[in-house]
């Protein structure tokens, strides 16, 4: 086989320690509008200690009531404020769902199928054990499993913090 | 994205470091028994976790792995003589057994006990498989010997190759954990490679690019479920476990052999690759066995008389635009472990995890790095033994297996990803 020369000098030498000073270094902006949604009362307090945290562009809410599209499903901002998901979803690239019960799985539903309609990626953490069966997280995993392209069954806060933090929302 | 004091405590690996102890509380590969083939056969040099050591094979068929330089005046014993149950440095005579014990100071009266005050560091070295393991750890806490199944199966059911990667080992090892780019970057292997082809689970693969993931804990690590559409109310789950701190396997296709790697640490810029091929209750065919030291499947065609790749970054991997094109080959690049090393090399020795944009698809590696790094703290501040040295912690298998859209992977594959001797592995 015949190597095109032309590669020698753009080839994956320029990946060592020395060339990497040739990186253009530019500051990264966010890459995610997230929104990141409590599915019942128990991740609404995660949520409300994980909102106190330094985020660049996620918002914080409770999933309220779950309705037949977007539109009709009510959120409650972390600070009490109100808003629709439809309102939400028009400006996200992201929605973390957090349950620890399936109270919220009609939410779950609902938020799972609106980002399906809308392109929005999609990840689900559930805190608690969710493998142990009969449980309220495990009812939950369930819940939210054919909605959340990502799942974290037994998850704890710090995942929370973990995956937004990675994602840079 | 990574903060970049947490990027340096995942990536280095050097004595005293924070990652360099927990890799310290582990049986790892140090080398492949097959280089050192005989009693009394040559030294080999090694460097593991920022260490320079040689490994040697006494005159008595006793392993050992010490200091790589003589404590006299710091000449490299890969030039040692082996010889009579030791092995000899050729500049003045010093001589060491596999326990790093000077033995003989050829200048000193012939009843002089200073050699008995003379030992190079050493670390014990252990034939399990095809494989010469070791534990780099305090010699008072040094856990049960590793239980791997590939190691443990009678020889000719197990295969494994190395291969020097030039990167940190935690980008080589992430690949190990991300599922989502064998639709792309393998495709074409999917459909050709002599040890992928021909699996019903690659139709899954190839029909459905957007799967879903699901990440669970694991005694010993995690498992990464990846699952597709199969057929009408079904779900094809490929189940990847990894076990603390650098082991990881492939799901399985069809009858092919099962296989994985062990990521290990040379320093912070490089890396061993081992890759392994069994089959838990047949021997290998000649046919599977020779693909596989041809170079296909996970294992590289390397430099003979080396454990370089062929294909490597001096000669840009031999890139083919043309093979590129018609997507033989989708990144240009041949067999399955190089098209990994590639790009993970390019992305430079060490990454800077600053700049990297993950998406949800990327939470097993973001799960992983948790787990790390919490592992590696709890270790440095409160002593806690990490998950992944006790060896019941050894006892998984990857899996691939077709489940109702209802069932939730690990409940339904619980025995499928647990070691059963004598038993096939699940594959589609």
């Amino acid at each position: 086989m015949v190597v095109d020369t032309s590669l020698l000098s753009s080839c994956a030498k320029a990946a060592s320690a020395a060339e990497a000073r040739y990186r253009i270094d530019r500051p990264i902006a966010p890459s995610r509008a997230g929104r990141v949604v409590a599915l019942d009362a128990g991740a609404a307090d995660v949520l409300a200690r994980t909102a106190q945290l330094e985020w660049a562009n996620a918002r914080f809410y409770v999933c309220e009531s779950a309705g037949e599209d977007a539109e009709s499903v009510l959120l409650r901002g972390i600070d009490g404020g109100p808003a629709t998901l439809a309102d939400e979803l028009a400006s996200a690239s992201v929605v973390v769902m957090v349950a620890t019960s399936d109270a919220g799985a009609d939410c779950a539903y609902a938020l799972g199928k609106a980002c399906w309609e809308r392109g929005v990626q999609t990840a689900g953490l559930v805190l608690g054990d969710g493998t142990d069966e009969g449980t309220a997280a495990a009812a939950a995993v369930a819940a939210l499993r054919p909605h959340a392209r990502v799942l974290l069954p037994k998850a704890d806060e710090s995942d929370v913090v973990e995956l937004l933090s990675a994602l840079r929302v | 994205m990574l903060r970049r004091e947490i990027n340096e405590l995942l990536t280095q690996t050097g004595p005293g470091t924070p990652m360099g102890e927990l890799f310290r509380q582990y049986w790892f590969p140090a080398c492949l028994a097959e280089e050192l083939p005989e009693d009394g056969a040559p030294p080999v040099r090694l460097k593991l976790l920022g260490e320079r050591m040689v490994a040697f094979r006494d005159s008595y068929g006793r392993y050992g792995l010490i200091d790589e330089f003589c404590a006299h005046r710091g000449a490299s014993l890969w030039f040692g003589r082996n010889e009579d149950g030791g092995l000899r440095c050729p500049y003045h005579g010093w001589k060491y057994d596999t326990t790093g014990q000077c033995t003989e100071v050829p200048s000193e009266a012939d009843n002089s006990s200073f050699a008995e005050n003379v030992k190079l560091t050493a670390y014990p070295l252990v034939k399990i498989g095809d494989i010469l393991w070791t534990y780099m750890g305090d010699p008072a806490k040094q856990p049960p010997l590793p239980e791997y199944e590939f190691a443990l199966v009678p020889p000719e059911q197990t295969y494994t190759s190395k291969r020097w990667q030039q990167s940190n080992w935690l980008q080589a090892f992430e690949g190990g954990i991300d599922s989502s780019h064998v639709t792309f970057l393998h495709s074409g292997g999917l459909k050709s490679d002599p040890l992928f082809k021909g699996a019903k689970g690659n139709q899954y693969n190839l029909n459905d690019t957007k799967p879903f993931f699901e990440v669970a804990d694991s005694d010993g690590g995690l498992f990464v479920g990846a699952r597709r559409n199969a057929e009408e109310g079904q779900y094809y789950w490929r189940i990847t476990p990894w076990v603390m701190p650098n082991f990881t396997m492939v799901p399985p296709r069809g009858d092919h052999p099962i296989h994985g790697h062990f990521w290990v640490p040379i320093d912070d810029e490089n890396c061993w690759a081992y890759s392994f091929d069994y089959h838990p209750v047949r021997a290998l065919t000649p046919e599977e066995r020779q693909a596989m030291i041809d170079g296909h499947g996970v294992h590289s065609k390397n430099i003979p008389g080396t454990y370089r790749p062929v294909a490597n970054m001096d000669n840009d991997y031999l890139m083919n635009r043309e093979k590129q094109k018609s997507g033989e080959w989708y990144s240009g690049v041949e067999g399955i472990a190089i098209q990994d090393s590639s790009l993970q090399e390019s992305m430079g020795p060490i990454v800077d995890r600053t700049k990297e944009r993950l998406v949800p698809a990327d939470s097993g590696i973001i799960k992983a790095r948790q787990k790390l790094r919490k592992a590696a703290l709890a270790l440095r501040d409160h002593g806690t033994t990490p998950p992944g040295v006790d060896p019941k912690h050894h006892h998984v298998r990857s899996a691939a297996v077709v489940l109702p859209q209802a069932e939730a992977f690990l409940d339904a594959a619980r025995e499928d990803v647990t070691v059963r001797p004598g038993m096939p592995v699940s594959s589609v």
